[in-house]
């Protein structure tokens, strides 16, 4: 028997696309599919339109739009039932069609992922409930790429920290555990910051709840909940430790592509000027806007994953090597020399080149496109800035050059970066100096900013210096706030000696600085490399396994007294008799080839993605630290400084 | 011992068996043929119930009252239901044994776990008005047939859903059945209505008439799986056709005039069709056999065979399984037959034994296998012995056997004797037992209060003994008359520590029973706070409740009690719940903001949070559709703020708006007549002052500025790019006049170059005296003149930098060359 690979994201995609079309399969006929907007990205990733319309889909609708209309009996909606607002969103269509329709209707809600009781109470207020039939897409991690899953909450980060509304932190211990019940308990729990620790408590919790509920003696949960073999450990990350990673520009070409074109869903837009003619409209069926296309971002594209986690500046080489590798392989005059074996071999790849050569014209009109863009005044202003923050200058000599910017009205989220990304990293501003540049921000963006400027301060994004905001306590708790200074040195976050063609620490994804969160991660689980890298051993060939630093979690321990946040190791052991018989099953594991688990509640960016893939390659590597292991990311969604702000920025205005 | 082929039956080319299963099952008083018998699928409960119409001895006025009675097959009474709610139409059971009432009215009661407890649900669909026919029952669901022929069906019956069924004809139905979803090539189930000549095929979306013309058909039945349908025509003969209905397969003519009572499927193989006291058993190739009977019959079909109830015997005919054929039909030679006598012989201590051994030496590990389930179909206790000791005795003699499935069968054959005992009955076949599974069996047993037998069979195949702790739990909830201290002590004794067992279902059971203090304590013992929830605000322990659902983190849960208890309460005592509970307080302003604003004003007034009750004001603001109700928020968010110290430069902010709004509002009444005339409101400060830059307007611009106290570098930005958009290339010219500026000159050339002049760039060129000579020489380069640019280099005396603009020129020829040639030359000479 082969061991089962935990988390694996192919089968907890397929499994997530076989519920639903089993459920769709449920409904008799051809029907309408209304679909919350928010739901469309994890929908386009998990299944094609042409599947949905084999399982008898007619049209597909967005909730939002309120527009499904009569023409099919069946009227099938696929939304999450966690919020008031869409459930009665629900209601009130039904009512709708049921009011305007000549025939008689058969309503079904799939409500994602569970079936809530405040769901059934709306509806039954609403006089509904008992019209539709309902069922539940157990939805929880989609796969991105291998190696990432996401919840695709995309409202998260402010649901949690502006609203303090803790239902993501709910769902993703749910999702957690489901993983625990099918490959074991995670052996040890890490983690930094106090929603993290609330996951944390809920899943242990959930453990007690899951004994209770399942019955005893069946031989799931007997071995489902004793801590697993393939699983090394769970580590916990909670985005409210490490908001400046999210502010700062991501420098990665994933990270800009998504800062540029935006992208969701492994999807972006671009304008086809840019791109080129309407090619197929790859996937998803939604048609595309007149001059947007669709571009799919793939990471099982050869040519895009090797740029994808680069730093941007290696991009352009890198797009040169590969257009002169895919050149010389299909140069005409070659073709002379070779063997009708070799031609054949040479035909074969061809469909191979050419799709190469596709992705190599779209990535490089992207880069170009890329290229403007870093070119620009504002941007070399607004990174300059962000490269001074980070490596610890004096936040108000940045002040001027903030507000030239202001001046110059660029984009208010790129303002509110900044002010936040100093803000964050150096435990809020002085008094007077906030006060200045919310007066700067209202003048030049309206005063409907006072409420985004509060929402900021709420979110405890930007504050005045001492916490003195919500009209709470005075002095800063300690732990509230995160101290860059000793971070610098302990696990040097900042490198002034980055490589970003070659790397060779995580910190080429911001050109300098090391991010936080991710440094933490490899404070656990690479602590050997980490201790090296902030006390260089004198002695190069004693130190190799001997760094005092490395030992037990003296480094962790070291870096999270000065973050904010509640700080959490926990062990989750189980009955003896049950890790053998595990371990048994599972065929011999020893300690190699585990898999971390590694979460980020709150969101993930693009730059910590590459920087966690970094540290994996080099775990994989034989005979290195890591034994190698596997990291798979897991995360509420990913993240980028523009939403992250974008969730405080009130659009509404006066007139 | 008789032979067990004693009760055979050949049937055609098959043998078929009659198992007496019980003797005197009912009372000889009991006129059975004025009942309905239903039985439960898998050999399950009995229901018997009067049919009123038809005329019965009267016994006085108790017995007078109509009851629905439930028995085992044995006759035993496990539940007398009282029933004084209408005419029933339709009874039932579903695979998991609950009992469904239909009324005329088209009122359903389901009755759970054989007990007196019932879900009521409506059929609905105009049921009431128009009443119910009569129904068929499936495992999990049922159709109804109303009087004017709609069909309804419930496919659940945990959420009942009535649905209607397309419609059929409404002419009389002479005879209906239905095909269960699960094999209906539709997944749906389908009905099968028998109306006039013709049959019709009913599903959720259309009645397809299949063109029959032998009708009527007094009888249809569907064989278990669906595989073949039966139909009895008005010429008393039974035709059997393909589930698919592509061809007729038999055709039996049964010679009698009188039209059976009843037609049933045998299994999938046998057709019964019962009169009174007679039984015609047709088998395929229409053979058939015939079985008298002293009293009236009633037929229970099963999934393997045919349950048959008089008043005397329950008995089972089915078709005798393989492996039991093989094994004892007369003159079998059989590799199993041969190891059977081979064992019987060794009994004798016969030398034969051997002999007939190594006779099926090289299929005997076959003949173990048949013998083990041949021992599994049989209902002798006799048989079942001998057969299982050839099997051993089989086994004994190879060398490598894997005794798995003997072991198991050994198991099996245990329980199902344990539960065939009369006292028990449940005479299940092996193939029903393995298809109702050993769970559902103990589910069974529990329902039947069959404690004790549930737990050593639980305990002796290893399975799950926790509902069974409950249900005995909640049966002494019920019926103990001890106090509930005792109740809860000896509960919390017998249960504390076994996993799974759950609380929450005991304590619902003594809350149902008004025994509040008892399950308050039994719920403490509970474990997941998404069942404790419910039944604590069932109990208007609302608070106890929210507490429960904020520990469990589950925010559905928490939004359900907070919802709860908020119709409940008055809003101040609201407001205290939530108050000391931050979790509460965030979830309920959270939906507050999007639903129920004076719900969250409410609030913020009550805990005296200013500023967010400034922000909910301001933002009511915004969403004014005019000002002057907008300026009127803003008017009431600045009070709001008034007495706050540390709030006033918010409260400034918010005045600034209001003012903002006033200027604004006056600006665009000013220009509306004028060419200009544009929409100022909901613009910034800066944006007001770039929009009246760039009209033109400077001193209502100026006025902004001195009102707001805008920053003197933003003013001067705000006005070169308000300038150069509107491309007052003289205005900008007049700016480069003046001596300072508070942002230095390198923007105006920046913007203005942006802006394409090149000329006018140029004129700041040679003001931004802070720059270094080679920049300034770039500047130059960039608006195109060349020319100054080398001057500059000139002037400076930068051999380097001044060469480097003659390679940038050299061969372009013209005026610029010659003009740059000569300063190179020039400065050559130095």
């Amino acid at each position: 028997m082969s061991p089962i690979t935990p988390l694996s994201a192919a089968d907890i995609g397929e499994k997530a696309r076989r519920d639903l079309l089993l459920l769709l399969e449920g409904v008799r006929g051809k029907k309408s599919l209304v679909f919350e907007k928010a739901l469309a990205g994890p929908l386009n990733l998990l299944v094609k339109f042409s599947t949905l319309q084999e399982y008898g889909v007619d049209r597909a609708f967005f909730l939002e739009n309120d527009n499904v209309d009569s023409s099919q009996r069946n009227v099938v909606f696929l939304v999450r039932g966690e919020k008031a607002q869409t459930v009665l969103a629900v209601a009130n269509q039904i009512k709708r069609i049921q009011r305007d329709s000549q025939i008689e209707h058969e309503f079904s809600i799939i409500w994602v992922p569970r079936r809530t009781m405040v769901s059934d109470q709306l509806l039954e207020e609403a006089g509904v409930l008992g019209e539709a039939s309902l069922n539940e897409w157990p939805l929880y991690f989609v796969p991105l790429a291998d190696d990432v899953l996401s919840l695709e909450l995309n409202d998260c980060p402010t649901d949690l920290y502006l609203r303090k509304d803790p239902t993501s932190t709910y769902l993703a211990a749910k999702a957690l555990m489901l993983q625990q019940q099918k490959h074991g308990l995670f052996p040890r729990i890490f983690g930094k910051g106090d929603n993290a620790k609330r996951l944390v408590d809920l899943l242990i919790r959930m453990r007690t709840e899951v004994t209770a509920g399942e019955s005893s003696g069946s031989e799931a949960s007997f071995l489902g909940l004793t801590p697993s073999s393939t699983i090394d450990s769970l580590i916990v990350i909670d985005r409210e430790v490490d908001f400046p990673t999210v502010l700062l520009t991501q420098l990665t070409y994933e990270g800009l592509i998504d800062e540029v074109f935006d992208i969701s869903a492994n999807q972006t837009e671009v304008d086809s000027s840019i791109v080129g003619g309407s090619a197929p409209t790859g996937q998803g069926g939604s048609a595309s806007t007149s001059m947007k296309r669709k571009i799919a971002i793939d990471p099982k594209d050869a040519l895009y994953s090797t740029l994808c986690d680069s730093n941007f500046a290696v991009v352009g080489n890198l797009l040169n090597k590969a257009a002169r590798r895919l050149q010389s392989s299909t140069e005409r005059n070659q073709l002379a020399a070779k063997t009708t074996a070799e031609l054949r071999d040479f035909v074969a790849k061809l469909p191979g080149y050419q799709a190469e050569q596709a992705s190599l014209k779209l990535h490089t009109s992207m880069a170009e496109e890329i290229i403007k863009f870093t070119r620009t005044d504002i941007f070399l202003r607004s990174l300059e800035v962000q490269q001074n923050l980070m490596s610890g200058a004096d936040p108000t000599t940045q002040h001027d050059l903030i507000i030239e910017l202001i001046n110059r009205n660029v984009p208010l989220s790129t303002i509110l970066r900044l002010l936040c990304l100093e803000s964050t990293t150096n435990a809020g501003m002085r008094p007077k100096d906030l006060e200045t540049f919310k007066r700067a921000v209202i003048q030049a963006y309206g005063p409907q900013h006072i409420l985004t400027l509060s929402s900021l301060e709420k979110m405890g994004l930007l504050q005045p210096r001492g916490g003195v905001g919500l009209g709470t306590g005075t002095a800063a708790k300690p732990g509230s706030v995160t101290n860059y200074a000793p971070l610098r040195r302990n696990i040097k976050i900042w490198d002034d000696e980055v490589n970003e063609a070659e790397p060779n620490d995580i910190s080429f994804v911001f050109s300098g600085y090391a991010p936080l969160s991710v440094r933490l991660i490899q404070s656990i689980i690479q602590k050997q490399t980490l201790a090296n890298l902030v006390k260089p051993p004198s002695n190069p060939q004693a130190s190799a396994q001997a760094n005092p630093l490395a030992q037990g979690l003296r480094i962790f321990d070291d870096a999270t007294k000065y973050v904010r946040g509640a700080t959490f190791d926990e062990s989750q052991t189980g009955e003896e008799k049950a890790v053998k018989a595990r371990s048994m099953l599972n065929g011999s594991h020893n300690d190699s080839a585990k898999t971390i688990v590694v979460f980020f509640l709150g969101g993930i960016t693009r730059a910590e993605i590459a920087a966690l893939r970094f540290i994996g390659s080099k775990l994989k590597e034989v005979g290195g630290e890591g034994r190698g292991s596997r990291i798979i990311i897991c995360s509420t969604g990913i993240v980028k400084g523009g939403s992250l702000v974008g969730g405080a920025i009130e659009n509404d205005h006066f007139g | 011992m008789s032979k067990p082929t004693a009760n055979w039956e050949k049937v055609g080319d098959k043998f078929y068996r009659k198992v007496q299963l019980y003797t005197a099952v009912f009372d000889q008083d009991l006129e059975l043929e004025n009942y309905f018998v239903v039985g439960a699928p898998y050999s399950g409960a009995l229901a018997i119930f009067r049919d009123e119409e038809k005329l019965h001895a009267f016994r006085g006025a108790r017995a007078a009252k109509s009851t629905i009675d439930i028995y085992s097959c044995a006759g035993k009474l496990i539940r007398r239901i009282n029933w004084d709610k209408g005419t029933i139409k339709g009874l039932g059971w579903s695979d998991d044994e609950k009992l469904l009432v239909v009324t005329e009215d088209g009122a359903v009661r389901c009755y759970y776990h054989l007990q007196g407890d019932f879900v009521p649900f409506s059929l609905g669909h105009e049921s009431e008005e128009i009443g119910v026919h009569s129904c068929k029952f499936y495992s999990s669901g049922f159709v109804a047939l109303l009087n004017n022929n709609h069909l309804i069906t419930v496919s659940n019956y945990d959420e009942p859903r009535p649905k209607l069924l397309a419609l059929p004809p409404s002419d009389p139905v002479v005879s209906w059945a239905i095909i269960p979803p699960a094999y209906s090539l539709s997944r749906s189930v389908e009905v099968i209505l028998a109306i006039e000549k013709t049959l019709y095929v009913v599903d959720a979306t259309d009645a397809e008439d299949r063109a029959f013309s032998a009708g009527p058909f007094k009888h249809i039945s569907v064989s278990p799986r669906a595989e073949f349908l039966a139909f009895y025509t008005e010429d008393g003969k039974v035709w059997v056709v393909s589930g698919d209905w592509s061809e007729k397969l038999s055709e039996y003519s049964s010679r009698v005039r009188t039209v059976p009572k009843d037609m049933q499927w045998c299994g999938s193989n046998a057709v019964a069709l019962a009169w009174e006291d007679e039984l015609h058993l047709i088998g395929p190739k229409s053979a058939a056999t015939k079985f008298y009977y002293d009293s009236f019959l009633h037929l229970l079909p099963d999934v393997d065979g045919i349950r048959l109830l008089t008043n005397d015997v329950c008995e089972y005919i089915q078709k005798v399984p393989d492996e039991t054929a093989d094994v004892f039909r007369l003159g079998s030679d059989a590799p199993a037959a041969h190891l059977l006598e081979a064992s019987t012989l060794l009994d004798q201590k016969s030398p034969k034994a051997d002999d007939l051994i190594q006779l099926i030496r090289p299929s005997l590990d076959e003949a173990v296998d048949t013998c083990v389930r041949a021992a599994g179909h049989e209902y002798n206790i006799h048989w079942q012995k001998a057969l299982l000791k050839a099997a051993s005795f089989g086994k004994s003699v190879l060398d490598l056997y894997s005794s798995d499935d003997f072991v198991d069968m050994c198991d099996t054959l245990r329980v199902l004797n344990a539960v065939r005992f009369y006292e028990i009955g449940l005479p299940l076949s092996y193939d029903q037992f393995k298809r109702l599974t050993p769970e559902k069996l103990i589910e069974r047993l529990t329902n039947r209060d069959e404690y004790l037998l549930a737990l050593r069979i639980s305990a002796y195949l290893r399975l799950p003994t926790d509902k069974i702790y409950v249900h005995w739990a909640q049966q002494k909830v019920r019926v103990s008359t001890d106090d509930e201290e005792s109740i809860c002590r000896l509960i919390v004794k017998k249960l504390h520590g076994k996993v799974g067992v759950s609380f929450e279902e005991i304590a619902r059971a003594a809350h149902d029973e008004g025994r509040v203090r008892l399950a308050t304590e039994l719920l403490n013992y509970e474990p997941r706070a998404g069942k404790q929830v419910p039944l604590l605000l069932g109990m208007k322990e609302d608070t106890i409740a929210l507490d429960k659902a904020i520990e469990s983190g589950d925010t559905d849960l928490i939004y359900h009690v907070l919802l709860h208890i908020r119709k409940k309460l008055p809003l101040a005592s609201f407001f205290r719940v939530i108050n000391t509970r931050p979790i509460a307080t965030a979830l309920i302003e959270a939906s507050a903001w999007s639903q129920d604003r004076d719900l969250l004003k409410d609030l913020y007034y009550q805990d005296d949070r200013r500023t967010d009750g400034a922000s909910l004001l301001v933002s009511e603001a915004l969403s004014q559709p005019s000002l002057t109700p907008a300026l009127e928020k803003l008017k009431s968010a600045s009070k709001y703020l008034h007495d706050a110290k540390d709030l006033t430069f918010t409260r400034t902010q918010i005045d600034d708006a209001a003012k903002l709004l006033r200027l604004q509002e006056t600006f665009e009444k000013d220009l509306a007549s004028s060419p200009t005339a544009q929409k100022f409101l909901g613009l910034s400060a800066n944006e007001t002052i770039f929009a009246l830059t760039a009209a033109g307007h400077t001193k209502r611009a100026a006025k902004v500025v001195s009102e707001f106290k805008i920053p003197e570098k933003t003013h001067a930005w705000l006005r070169l790019r308000a300038l150069v958009s509107a491309r007052r290339w003289a205005d900008i010219e007049d700016l480069a006049k003046t001596k300072k500026s508070a942002i230095g000159w390198e923007p105006y050339f920046n913007e203005v170059l942006a802006a394409g002049n090149t000329r006018v760039a140029g004129v700041f060129v040679g003001k931004c005296t802070g720059l270094g000579v080679r920049e300034r020489v770039e500047m130059w380069g960039k608006c195109g003149m060349v020319v100054r640019g080398a001057e500059e280099a000139f002037r400076a005396k930068d051999g380097g930098l001044l060469g480097e603009v003659w390679e940038g020129v050299k061969g372009r020829g013209g005026e610029e060359e010659r003009e740059v040639g000569r300063l190179v030359g020039l400065l050559g000479r130095k």
